[in-house]
């Protein structure tokens, strides 16, 4: 279109030219013309007259100054090239010879809390060679042979246009002793070709805390990207193509820490790229190393007791196919240990993934490894929401602690129609609130939750205090994509059905009823119970769970930036007698019932918990133990999850069990599955 | 006074002027013109010592083959001195059919040579001395054209012998381009152009050649994109050629191939500043930065190596070489000989300005070499020629001779 509209106005233009012209050329077409009126002048054609000769001496003049034009153009132009901007070109000229080569530096280091590696370096041969080599296919296939490799991955490699041309390209990594040996030997015959010493993720314990460590991998282009836009370049270390970094966990939360900066040389290059001499440069330095909050021994115990639990959760028959297990300190918030199943091992992402790897990790039946439940997952909080029921119905005046309800095992108090089971259908007689907490007695949180839906000055108080202490709303753990989980409200309910008929996207007493005892649409992850229980232990004050403890200083053996604990928040509590209710309460759930009691009574100190079972239209129990120590004076909450995992009291217990047995050092003695379904 | 004394005076002053004709007409500057001697010498020999510099980082560049080459050149040119041309004035038919020749021998099979993807080239049988043709067709057009253009006597009347003039000029312009070197198709067309309006053509029906041409380029390269893409394929204009154009008006929009050494030859020139970097010193040439450094871009290599002051010495030679021949064509009896030189200078001036221009960013980028500096001994043997055939019409300037 614009081409052919240029091609239409060069030939008006032409048509304009030739046009003219022939208006020209016809006036002098004659060869004897009279001009009559300054009279008639022979036009000579031959010998040489006058005329022509000062024609011809016209004709000279043209040509001398058209000759003194052309030089006075080119003086003009060298003048201001060489006199006026010579300055500019001189350092065009020397940008040309200089070229910044990086070489990479090593990742800080990932300890557990006591200094113990949890993902170190580990010197790896890696074979280069510089980008000329590639020209000489021969020395490329002799290389290629050598190594072991294919002639076509080798050449890829060199060819590489994602680093500098002086960059030494990575052909291959860990290349063994005897391997180099013969590329050092033959030296002249791998002109070109450098070995060079560098490093490589190790996990000295396997997929052991995987989903808190995350993995590395090459820097996506999306990265890339983003570290263009954004404005705080200073400070910040300047990636590039090919550089590897956090993808996942703490190395992508802390990646700024962990990743070096790359040391620099400047060389002087010719034309062809081939490095004439070196000029000053920097030597890389490696990045920082970090502790974490985890202790190496709480966190095998974590996945160790996850274990048993969904082992558990399978020999009671059901699925018990995922689950998290997390403890943290409740007087500071650091996570000693954070467990998730399935679990997947970091090591697969070292030097790239394998599209095999990536789709077991990601496929449809895989589970999702890659999640980490604890912080991740989103479940309904079953009974373990019942404490805070509780708090939130003594601080309403919704239920006092003086009152009761007699459960036999069907509750009416919406009547008959709108009837619902106690979990034990047998019921358990007139409990008090302190009592429906231990027993985890359905009716009176039942009676609590129709108390709200008709309390006209706080229809939402329940929410509000769940709210309170921290639900619905991420903890702020120093980890990446943390879920929210969910407190639903009336308001929520509408907008989120919003395809339903108004009548039944209304807040009803059947859904007050259902979060009262946390089922229904209530979502909570395993390390926002935990934190809820962190601080119900401490009497109201949350701290942020976090998995960052120090970073060790870059030279020396100080800690250059330490965490310091980060109270969350301190809930308001209508009084200390309601928080000692829910207590003793927690205390009973432990020791009022026998089958519990019996794995407990062994641990050698006072533990307070919660059961949970969460109940899914169309799929297994889900089962939930929450428990801190020492009661008394609380310092570990552990959380167990198990999905599908059956009743609480039965498989996530043994989870929670396990950990605190580990820390404490006295192993549950009843091993055998209780057959309690206790909720 | 008396008569005989008169008469001894004058028969004296008569001897006495007849002497000093005889004399000078024997003396070097009556068959050698002096400064254009001078200013051959001085470039040859400042040419000599680039392309010594260059050898010393160019392997191409071989010294001693350049020293061979002005050494041929030497003896062509005296040889060129020494020959009358008036008697090419009518043979110009003749001077078609040899340039024609001449322009595509390189097709002609057992001469052709295309070694490195070079075309244009031929190579002698027997003694393997390549040579580019198209030099020598520079020549001959000269001296055919200058033929055809002195037939008018200094006036052309109708603009019938006009147009047969301009056409008798596309003929071989057309060929070279035929055969492939705009470069040199330019140069040709430029020196016959100058011929041609010196020999007498009406300025009016010059500047409408000269409108009607460049509607003519201008709708060329407008419908080259167009006609390429209804073909299918490259015709008009060549990719290369296209991109050359493209970066000439914008350095910086292409930075690998064409614009990369014209940049390169910027950055070469402009940071040679006044007195440049001095031998050994100029980075871009040495390191290979610049393409072709000892043939089309030997300025820019001269330019880094010796600043401004070089170029302003290298100016001067070419600016006395060219305006001392001006001077011998005017001081010339024979038209055909005038018009000859006059071709001869047209071609050195648009030769020198377009390399020059094209290491300056003055003229799109083509391939031909600087004359009595760029390495390559066809340029050199025939520049060499063309310097002999201006000193041969200096020789032969008077009519009686």
């Amino acid at each position: 279109m614009d081409a052919q509209l240029v091609v239409v106005v060069a030939g008006v233009i032409l048509v304009v030219a030739i046009i003219g012209s022939l208006f020209f050329l016809r006036g002098y077409s004659g060869r004897f013309t009279f001009d009559t009126r300054n009279g008639t002048q022979p036009r000579a054609s031959e010998g040489e007259g006058n005329t022509p000769g000062v024609a011809m001496k016209g004709r000279f003049k043209m040509l001398t100054m058209g000759v003194g034009a052309v030089f006075a153009a080119v003086v003009a132009k060298l003048w201001s090239m060489q006199m006026v901007s010579s300055d500019h070109y001189e350092e065009l000229s020397q940008q040309n010879q200089m070229r910044t080569v990086t070489t990479p530096a090593p990742r800080g280091r990932i300890l557990d809390r006591n200094g113990v590696e949890l993902v170190t370096n580990r010197p790896s041969l890696v074979v280069g060679a510089y980008r000329d080599f590639a020209s000489d296919p021969i020395k490329v296939r002799h290389l290629a042979n050598v190594l072991g490799m294919p002639y076509t991955a080798v050449r890829r490699s060199i060819l590489d246009y994602s680093q500098s041309a002086q960059s030494l390209h990575t052909v291959a990594s860990d290349v063994r002793m005897s391997t180099v040996a013969h590329i050092k030997e033959h030296a002249t015959d791998f002109d070109g070709v450098q070995i060079e010493e560098r490093t490589e993720r190790v996990y000295p314990y396997g997929t052991l805390a995987s989903h808190v460590l995350g993995y590395t991998g090459t820097i996506t282009g999306e990265q890339l990207n983003a570290q263009d836009d954004s404005k705080d370049a200073a400070g910040a270390v300047r990636y590039q193509s090919g550089d590897i970094v956090g993808q996942a966990g703490v190395e992508i939360y802390y990646e700024r820490l962990l990743q070096g900066i790359r040391g620099e040389q400047t060389v002087h290059v010719d034309a062809a790229g081939n490095v004439t001499g070196k000029a000053g440069a920097i030597p890389p330095r490696a990045g920082s190393d970090i502790k974490l909050t985890l202790d190496l021994a709480i966190q095998q115990a974590c996945e160790e007791g996850l274990a048993r639990a969904m082992a558990m959760g399978k020999q009671t028959g059901y699925t018990s196919d995922a689950g998290a297990c997390v403890c943290i300190d409740c007087t500071n918030g650091d996570i000693l240990g954070m467990a998730s199943a399935p679990t997947f091992d970091p090591s697969v992402f070292i030097g790239g993934v394998s599209n095999d790897d990536w789709s077991k990790l990601n496929g449809e039946t895989s589970g999702n490894p890659l999640l980490n439940r604890c912080i991740s997952g989103q479940y309904m909080s079953a009974s373990t929401i019942k404490p805070l029921a509780a708090l939130a119905a003594l601080e309403y005046g919704v239920y006092t602690s003086g009152q009761t309800t007699t459960c036999n095992g069907w509750w009416t108090g919406l009547g008959e129609g709108a009837g619902r089971w106690c979990w034990d259908h047998g019921g358990h007689g007139t409990l008090n609130l302190q009592q429906g907490i231990s027993h985890s007695c359905d009716p009176v949180f039942y009676d609590i939750g129709k108390g709200f839906y008709y309390d006209e000055d706080h229809p939402e108080g329940l929410q509000e205090v769940y709210k309170r202490w921290g639900l619905g709303e991420p903890t702020g753990i120093d980890l990446p994509s943390e879920a929210a989980g969910r407190v639903p409200t009336a308001e929520w309910k509408k907008e989120f059905f919003s395809s339903w008929p108004d009548a039944d996207r209304a807040w009803g007493p059947g859904d007050m009823l259902n979060i009262a005892i946390g089922q229904g649409d209530i979502l909570v992850t395993p390390l926002q119970m935990a934190t809820v229980y962190a601080g119900l232990a401490e009497n109201g004050k949350e701290f942020t769970p976090h998995v960052f403890l120090s970073a060790v200083a870059r030279d020396g053996d100080g800690d250059a930036v330490a965490h310091q604990p980060e109270e969350l928040r301190s809930v308001d509590v209508r009084d200390q007698s309601d928080l000692d209710l829910v207590h003793g309460g927690m205390k009973g759930v432990i020791y009022d019932t026998a089958s519990t009691a019996s794995h407990f009574n062994s641990l050698g100190v006072t533990v307070a918990g919660k059961s949970g079972t969460g109940e899914k239209a169309d799929d297994d129990l889900y089962a939930w133990f929450i428990a801190y120590a020492p009661a008394d004076d609380p310092k570990y909450v552990v959380a167990t999850l198990v999905e599908r995992g059956g009743f609480g009291s039965t498989s996530a217990l043994v989870g929670t069990r396990y950990v605190l047995g580990a820390i404490y050092g006295s192993h549950d003695s009843v091993s055998a599955a209780g057959g309690t379904h206790d909720r | 006074m008396s008569n005989g004394s008169r008469r001894d005076a004058s028969a004296d002053s008569l001897k006495r002027v007849n002497k000093r004709v005889v004399s000078s007409r024997n003396s070097l500057s009556q068959r050698v013109n002096i400064p254009v001697l001078i200013a051959v010498v001085g470039l040859m020999a400042y040419g000599t010592l680039i392309i010594w510099t260059a050898s010393l980082s160019i392997p191409e560049a071989q010294f001693s083959r350049h020293l061979l080459g002005i050494g041929l050149g030497a003896v062509l040119g005296i040889l060129c001195w020494r020959t009358d041309f008036r008697g090419l004035q009518n043979m110009t038919t003749v001077l078609l059919v040899i340039d024609i020749m001449v322009i595509f021998s390189p097709y002609i099979p057992g001469l052709s040579y295309n070694a490195k993807g070079m075309t244009g080239w031929i190579q002698i049988p027997g003694i393997g001395l390549t040579f580019q043709p198209v030099e020598l067709a520079k020549i001959i057009t000269a001296f055919f054209i200058a033929g055809l253009g002195a037939q008018y006597n200094g006036k052309i009347d109708s603009v019938r012998d006009y147009v047969k003039l301009c056409a008798m000029l596309a003929i071989p312009f057309g060929a070279v381009l035929a055969a492939g070197d705009l470069g040199s198709g330019l140069v040709i067309f430029v020196g016959g152009a100058i011929v041609i309006s010196m020999s007498g053509a009406r300025r009016e029906w010059v500047l409408s050649t000269i409108a009607i041409l460049i509607g003519l380029v201008s709708l060329l390269l407008a419908a080259d994109s167009v006609v390429d893409s209804l073909v299918g394929r490259d015709v008009l204009i060549k990719q290369y050629q296209m991109n050359r154009l493209l970066v000439f008006i914008d350095p910086t929009a292409d930075t690998s191939g064409a614009g990369y050494n014209l940049m390169q030859s910027l950055i070469a020139v402009g940071s040679g500043g006044f007195f440049g970097k001095g031998i050994g010193g100029a980075t871009q040439a040495a390191e290979g930065f610049l393409p072709e450094a000892h043939t089309d871009f030997v300025f820019a290599l001269m330019s880094e190596e010796f600043g401004f002051v070089g170029a302003l010495l290298l100016l001067g030679l070419y600016a006395l070489l060219i305006f001392s021949a001006i001077r011998i064509a005017y001081k010339s009896d024979s038209l055909f000989l005038k018009l000859t030189v006059v071709g001869i200078v047209g071609m050195w001036t648009f030769q020198i300005f377009e390399n020059i221009g094209m290491c300056i960013g003055l003229m799109p980028i083509t391939g031909i070499p600087l004359p009595f500096i760029s390495f390559g001994s066809s340029s050199m043997l025939m520049q060499s020629a063309m310097v002999g055939i201006v000193q041969s019409v200096w020789r032969h300037r008077s009519k009686a001779a």
